[in-house]
C-alpha cells in the first residue's frame, strides 16, 4: 500500500482519491465480505413474508456471531426491550449497512483507473462502510483486549499482522476523508 | 445545610422535569476514530464542531455520554441512526442510573 495520498477535497462537493489496483482489490473484497455477512439470515425458521416485506423479522435475539453482534448491537440494556427493538429495526439496519458497502464496491468496480470522486452523500456511505469493515477487523484483532503496542509488535509470521496492516490503513484512509469533509464544515460555521 | 447534588444527577433531573424523559447514550469504543465520532455527531444531530468535539471527548474520557434527549420514539430514531454509522449507542429513561 505505497504512494499514500488519501482523499482530498476538490471544490464544494467533491472528495477525490486515487487507489492502486491492489488497494481497490482489498476494498472491493472487504466490502463484499461485509455484504455477505449482513445477508446471512439470522434465523432459520419460517419468515412471515408480509412482515418481512415491511422489515419485521420473526427473530429477536442478538446475533451469535461476534462480528455481527458488533455491527448490529442491542439498543437497550434491558433484554426484553432490546429484543422488541431488534424485531422491528434489524433488517432495516442490515440493509442500510449493505447499501453503504455496495456504494463503495460499485464505485471502485466502475473506476477502471482507480480514480474515485465522491459527493457528500457518497462520502458518508464510504465512511460508514469503512467503519463497519474496521469494526469487523477489530473484533478479529481483539482490539478490546490488546494494546496498540501489542498489535504493532505482532510477529512477522502471525496471520493477524496482515489484518492489522489493513485495519491501520483503513483508519488512515477514513481519517483523510474526514479531514477533507471537516474542512468544509469549518468553513460553513465561520 | 447545603445539599450537594452530583452534576449528573442534576442533569438527569433537568431532563426528567422537561418532559423529555428518554436519553441516548454513546459508549466508548476502541475502534472508532475520535474524528469520526465527532463528525457523526455533527452530521446526525447538527451539532457545532465545538459541541460535537466536547461530547466525543466525554465519551472517550468517561466511557459514555448522553448525546441527545427526547421522547422514546425520538431516541429510538437517534440510536438507529448511530448504529447505522457504527457507533455503540443505547437508549434508556433519563431517570435511570447511567
Amino acid at each position: 500500500m505505497s504512494e499514500q495520498s488519501g482523499f482530498t477535497r476538490h471544490g464544494e462537493n467533491a472528495f477525490v482519491a486515487q487507489f492502486s489496483e491492489s488497494e481497490s482489490e482489498v476494498l472491493i473484497n472487504l466490502a463484499g465480505q461485509i455484504i455477505e455477512l449482513l445477508s446471512e439470515r439470522a434465523d432459520h425458521g419460517d419468515e412471515d413474508p408480509l412482515a418481512a416485506m415491511v422489515g419485521i423479522t420473526s427473530h429477536d435475539s442478538p446475533p451469535d456471531d461476534e462480528v455481527l453482534l458488533r455491527l448490529l448491537p442491542n439498543a437497550y440494556a434491558d433484554g426484553v426491550d432490546a429484543a422488541e427493538f431488534r424485531r422491528y429495526t434489524e433488517s432495516v439496519l442490515r440493509n442500510k449497512k449493505k447499501a453503504h458497502a455496495m456504494s463503495m464496491r460499485v464505485l471502485l468496480k466502475s473506476a477502471s483507473d482507480g480514480g474515485i470522486e465522491l459527493d457528500h452523500e457518497n462520502a458518508n456511505a464510504w465512511l460508514g462502510a469503512i467503519n463497519d469493515i474496521r469494526l469487523a477487523l477489530g473484533v478479529r484483532l481483539k482490539v478490546e483486549e490488546r494494546s496498540h503496542d501489542e498489535l504493532e509488535l505482532l510477529a512477522p509470521d502471525d496471520p493477524l499482522r496482515g489484518v492489522y496492516a489493513v485495519y491501520s490503513w483503513l483508519g488512515w484512509l477514513q481519517e483523510s476523508l474526514l479531514q477533507a469533509l471537516m474542512d468544509d464544515s469549518a468553513n460553513e460555521v465561520n | 445545610m447545603v445539599k450537594t447534588k452530583s452534576k449528573i444527577e442534576e442533569e438527569i433531573q433537568a431532563i426528567f422535569n422537561s418532559d423529555k424523559p428518554w436519553v441516548t447514550i454513546v459508549w466508548d469504543d476502541p475502534v472508532n476514530l475520535m474524528t469520526y465520532v465527532t463528525y457523526v455527531f455533527m452530521e446526525l444531530f447538527g451539532y457545532s464542531k465545538e459541541r460535537a468535539t466536547e461530547l466525543m471527548l466525554k465519551v472517550h474520557n468517561e466511557g459514555k455520554a448522553i448525546v441527545s434527549t427526547g421522547s422514546r420514539e425520538e431516541m429510538e430514531h437517534d440510536v438507529a441512526r448511530l448504529h447505522e454509522f457504527g457507533l455503540w449507542a443505547t437508549l434508556q429513561r433519563g431517570d435511570q442510573a447511567l
